[in-house]
């Protein structure tokens, strides 16, 4: 009668386990309880390797918790059972050491397949050099001569609660990477500061970009769609905020596109080239700012000391005397400490008009202006 | 010899019996044991090595 008990109790725990299993299964896209299986054929395939694994490892419990349970119930104390006092058992040894190894190779064999594809970056259709600054993406399309930068576009009102977030909070950006549908694209990964990591789970990429290294991965898109990842390596305050988002859109659209980022590249270097007004030089700095700037100087520009500067009220930021320190310091950076150089990788028009925001917002009243021209004439550009 | 090389093996794979390990330690010097060890782990890391050249074909 207990046997028959026992056998029931076993037989309605793998009933519950298998229906649980199954429902995770059909829903953990929806609920992101697991990983997703992604649009590209190598996610797929990584998605079916977890799925294979996890089902082994569900086996294996199965049999060990078994097991286990099975004992301490059928050999209990009130029972009368006297516990066996052996020191070895060469050939149970041998079994419980060769039975996980056979289990190691055969998870090893598929999931080296798997991973010679990933590492296979060799005939890629499309380069992109992806470096990682504090806190954004930039994304060079290697011999396209489009380069841009990609800035979380989740507004600060979100982040602070005082609007409602949005769907895409914190995995939307204001220029995303594009990529042609059915193209190899090959990414070389690099950072300008720290190392940070390129996560884009639907593309089954996740790949450190390290200072003074190429790091190399591929994907190839079938599905058009917006595919969205974050820096999955901790690389300063903001870590949080630098989303990736990658969308794949047909040729023709990736052409269009590319000639339109030139287009605009081409504009923003004619910038340098007309006399701006205190106005115009006040609206696009306060846009610089914001992206740029105030997550270490801080929205109103009272900053972080002792680490971060305030620029209100203080420095060379409101004294006339040193306007050019004030634009060598955004132009070249400072050495040992988080000031990059934005002279590398902003407009004249963008570091002049930030510049000149600098010295005038937040009751800053220097009158300064800073021309495009004179930045483009100090940089060469 | 062939005794040693067994042994070296069972100690590669993590069991031995307590027979083999009592007639093991009745030997006057340590120094098979080690030389064997050293090259059985030669051996081993050369076929590692060899079947990861051959994934990578």
């Amino acid at each position: 009668m207990k046997r028959f008990a026992l056998t029931g109790i076993c037989f309605l725990l793998l009933a519950a386990l298998m229906a649980g299993s199954t429902y995770a299964a059909s829903i953990n896209t929806s609920t992101g309880w697991n990983m997703p299986p992604g649009v590209t054929d190598v996610s797929r395939e990584v998605y079916s390797l977890h799925m294979t694994i996890f089902w082994i490892c569900v086996a294996i419990s199965v049999v060990v918790f078994g097991a286990m349970f099975w004992s301490l119930f059928a050999y209990r104390k009130s029972k009368g059972a006297k516990s066996a006092h052996f020191h070895e058992n060469t050939t149970v040894e041998v079994i419980w050491t060769a039975i996980p190894l056979v289990i190691l190779i055969v998870m090893a064999v598929p999931a080296t397949a798997t991973l010679k594809k990933m590492y296979d970056t060799s005939n890629a259709e499309i380069d992109i050099l992806v470096t990682g600054y504090q806190w954004r993406w930039r994304y060079e399309y290697l011999g396209e001569d489009v380069s841009f930068f990609s800035n979380m576009s989740t507004p600060r009102d979100q982040i602070q609660g005082l609007e409602e977030k949005g769907d895409n909070y914190l995995v939307e950006v204001d220029e995303p990477m594009v990529v042609p549908l059915g193209k190899k694209v090959r990414i070389l990964l690099t950072a300008n500061d720290v190392i940070h990591a390129w996560w884009v789970p639907d593309l089954a990429v996740k790949k450190d970009a390290i200072p003074g290294f190429i790091n190399e991965s591929w994907f190839l898109v079938n599905e058009p769609g917006i595919y969205r990842g974050q820096c999955a390596e901790l690389c300063g305050r903001d870590h949080g905020f630098m989303p990736i988002e990658v969308k794949a859109v047909p040729q023709e659209e990736y052409d269009a596109w590319l000639a339109s980022r030139r287009d605009a590249a081409v504009a923003e270097a004619a910038g340098a080239d007309r006399e701006w007004t205190m106005d115009e030089l006040m609206e696009r700095g306060a846009g610089v700012y914001n992206t740029y700037c105030a997550a270490c100087h801080q929205p109103e520009g009272q900053g972080l000391p002792p680490v971060f500067p305030a620029l209100a009220g203080v420095g060379m930021s409101v004294d006339p005397e040193q306007r050019a320190e004030h634009i060598a310091m955004v132009a070249y950076g400072k050495t040992g400490t988080a000031m990059p150089a934005f002279g590398d990788t902003l407009s004249p028009a963008e570091v002049a008009s930030v510049i000149t925001y600098e010295r005038n917002a937040w009751g800053n009243d220097t009158g300064d202006m800073v021309q495009p021209s004179e930045i483009r004439d100090l940089l060469g550009k | 010899m062939l005794d040693v090389i067994k042994s070296v093996l069972a100690a590669f794979f993590g069991v031995q019996s307590e027979a083999n390990r009592q007639r093991d330690f009745q030997a006057a010097s340590p120094w098979m044991f080690i030389v064997v060890g050293i090259a059985l782990a030669a051996v081993f890391v050369l076929i590692v090595a060899g079947v990861a050249w051959l994934a990578a074909q």
